[in-house]
């Protein structure tokens, strides 16, 4: 990281200790929401961003991963417990959803996951005996920690805060390990990648499987911090938003999901003063960025850097141009 | 002298063409074996059924002595054998460096100890060195898809030889590389196999590049072997004159 990037890493942190001192709370909601959803777009854009393999089934996990929560804290099973349970069980099904990606890629992988999120939403919503059905469940209560309790708003955002941190951070240590540069190469070259010894197929499910882990992870948060679940929630649209999130922020930056997290959880709200056109506001946005940023924010900032690194560079390379020319 | 590598009977077929058809040699410790032949004339699919990219139709792929047939690439290469593509195979976005790494890391310790180990799994000194004996050490930060294609082709070269293989397949190593860079190319990789007694197979259409390197050389039309020896006598050999050399 460049010491400008580590200042404005630093500065974040700062903000985001301080800044629910300052916030009502609903306030607290939204920021706790954004937490919540930077965990799940971490684990798309391990996925996406760093080995290439499209899913549009990040929602379905965090979905996934809310009715472990909520199901098991109801039937009496300490939160550490069905936490930990709801980040096993999405690795598990992620690893068996990542054989179809041996097979397919691209937009027809795009296919199969969202076939498996339809499916999910389906069992959610048919499966009464378990789920609820469409009257969801209620009453999601949140965790007590040595007897302090996460009720509250504030509590409750600094516990979603500090998973984010340990979250990101292992993240952070497997992808500056040479496990990173194995995903990297799977998205770059998986042909090579092969021939150099690197084992396709089980770096594939592995992505798939860790990515899809931190989703039921984030759902495992979501579910005590909205308290009451149904499975509408967990349909195409939160993978939708989801995968918007990772390619706003910059698809295969490790920043770039908090970014676009926070735009995602900040826009809707900032834009109530449109009223009904804001998600027409916020398609054009998007839209626009695709069109001329298609590598996100955070791609975004690297192109500016690199455009006024090259501009400082480039009186020496065209004076000995026209060295060699005479 | 033992063989590396030994290919019998092999046979590829898609459909009804058939690209390799019952080819048998034996690649011995420390040669560079050329392989020869006009365009589709199989030198590529040989190359992708012996090292599983392709699933040979018939015949027996053996690696010191051991049988490989149908093997999957990577446990190919971490038996030691390696392989550059007809093609430029480099990651565009990974440094050079990150590039050199990323050709050894799968040979080093195991799944677990890669992920809590070091980030270069302890080969930054071996990336530099290789790179340095590609003579591309000014360009170890760059990213891999900002070098000139000569230079790609350099350090494609190099990854297939940071594993330190046994037996490396180059695939038209010299295809679409200009003089200059052919000459330097041909250096390293004669300089390489002196220091390391490495055994070679080299896939390629540029003649001089075949006659000043290789040891040996095969001769490949429609799929089958036509002729083999020294190369100054495949230079002379009429068949191969008809098949090849006389377009």
């Amino acid at each position: 990281m460049t010491p400008l990037g580590r200042l404005a890493a630093a500065f974040a942190a700062i903000v985001a200790v301080a800044l629910p001192f300052l916030l009502k709370p609903f306030g607290i909601y939204l920021i706790s929401m954004w937490a919540v959803l930077t965990v799940a777009a971490i684990g798309l854009n391990l996925t996406l961003g760093y080995a290439g393999q499209v899913s549009m089934a990040q929602g379905a996990f965090v979905g996934i991963g809310a009715y472990t929560v909520a199901l098991l804290t109801q039937a009496g099973c300490p939160f550490a417990l069905a936490f930990a349970a709801a980040g096993v069980l999405c690795f598990a099904i992620g690893w068996m959803l990542g054989y179809p990606a041996l097979r397919v890629a691209h937009h027809y992988l795009a296919f199969v996951t969202l076939a498996f999120t339809t499916l999910v939403f389906l069992v959610l919503r048919n499966e009464e005996w378990l789920t609820g059905g469409t009257y969801g469940i209620n009453g999601i209560s949140r965790p007590v920690f040595f007897g302090l309790s996460t009720a509250k708003p504030l509590p409750f955002y600094f516990f979603c805060l500090g998973t984010l941190a340990v979250l990101s951070l292992a993240t952070w240590w497997m992808l500056r390990s040479p496990w990173g540069r194995a995903f990297k190469g799977l998205r770059e070259n998986p042909i090579r990648a092969q021939s150099l010894g690197t084992d396709t197929r089980r770096y594939t499910l592995m992505a798939f499987a860790i990515g899809a882990g931190l989703g039921g992870l984030s759902g495992a948060l979501y579910a005590p911090l909205v308290q009451f679940i149904e499975p509408g929630s967990f349909a195409l649209g939160l993978s939708f938003n989801l995968l918007l999130m990772v390619i706003v922020g910059g698809s295969g930056y490790f920043f770039g999901p908090f970014v676009g997290a926070l735009i995602a959880v900040l826009l809707p709200e900032w834009m109530r003063v449109a009223e009904g056109y804001y998600l027409i506001v916020y398609a054009m946005l998007v839209m626009v960025m695709m069109a001329f940023c298609p590598s996100g924010l955070l791609g975004l900032v690297a192109r500016i850097k690199a455009a006024s690194r090259s501009n400082r560079a480039a009186p020496a390379p065209a004076l000995r141009a026209e060295g060699a020319g005479s | 002298m033992s063989a590396v590598l030994e290919v019998s009977h092999l046979r590829k077929a898609f459909g009804g063409v058939v690209a390799v058809d019952d080819v048998s040699f034996e690649v011995r410790d420390g040669e560079i074996l050329g392989i020869i032949g006009p365009n589709g004339s199989g030198k590529s699919t040989l190359f992708n059924c012996v090292l599983g990219q392709l699933r040979p139709t018939g015949g027996e792929v053996r690696v010191d002595g051991r049988t490989t047939t149908g093997m999957r690439p990577c446990d190919l290469n971490r038996l030691g054998v390696s392989r550059t593509f007809q093609l430029l195979q480099v990651f565009p976005q990974l440094s050079v460096r990150d590039n050199m790494v990323l050709a050894g890391q799968e040979h080093q310790g195991s799944l677990v100890a890669r992920l809590i180990g070091r980030a270069d799994a302890g080969l930054g000194d071996a990336a530099d060195r290789m790179i340095a004996f590609f003579n591309l050490a000014h360009l170890a930060a760059e990213p891999a898809g900002a070098l000139s294609y000569g230079q790609q082709k350099l350090l494609d070269a190099a990854m297939a030889f940071m594993a330190g293989p046994r037996l490396v397949l180059l695939d038209e190593p010299a295809g679409g590389v200009n003089l200059t860079m052919l000459g330097h190319l041909r250096e390293r990789l004669a300089a390489y196999h002196a220091e390391r007694n490495a055994t070679f197979v080299v896939i390629e259409h540029q003649m001089e590049f075949v006659m000043a390197l290789c040891t040996r050389v095969l001769v490949l039309a429609e799929g089958r072997i036509i002729a083999e020896g020294a190369p100054q006598d495949i230079r002379r050999n009429a068949a191969v004159i008809e098949a090849y050399l006389g377009h």
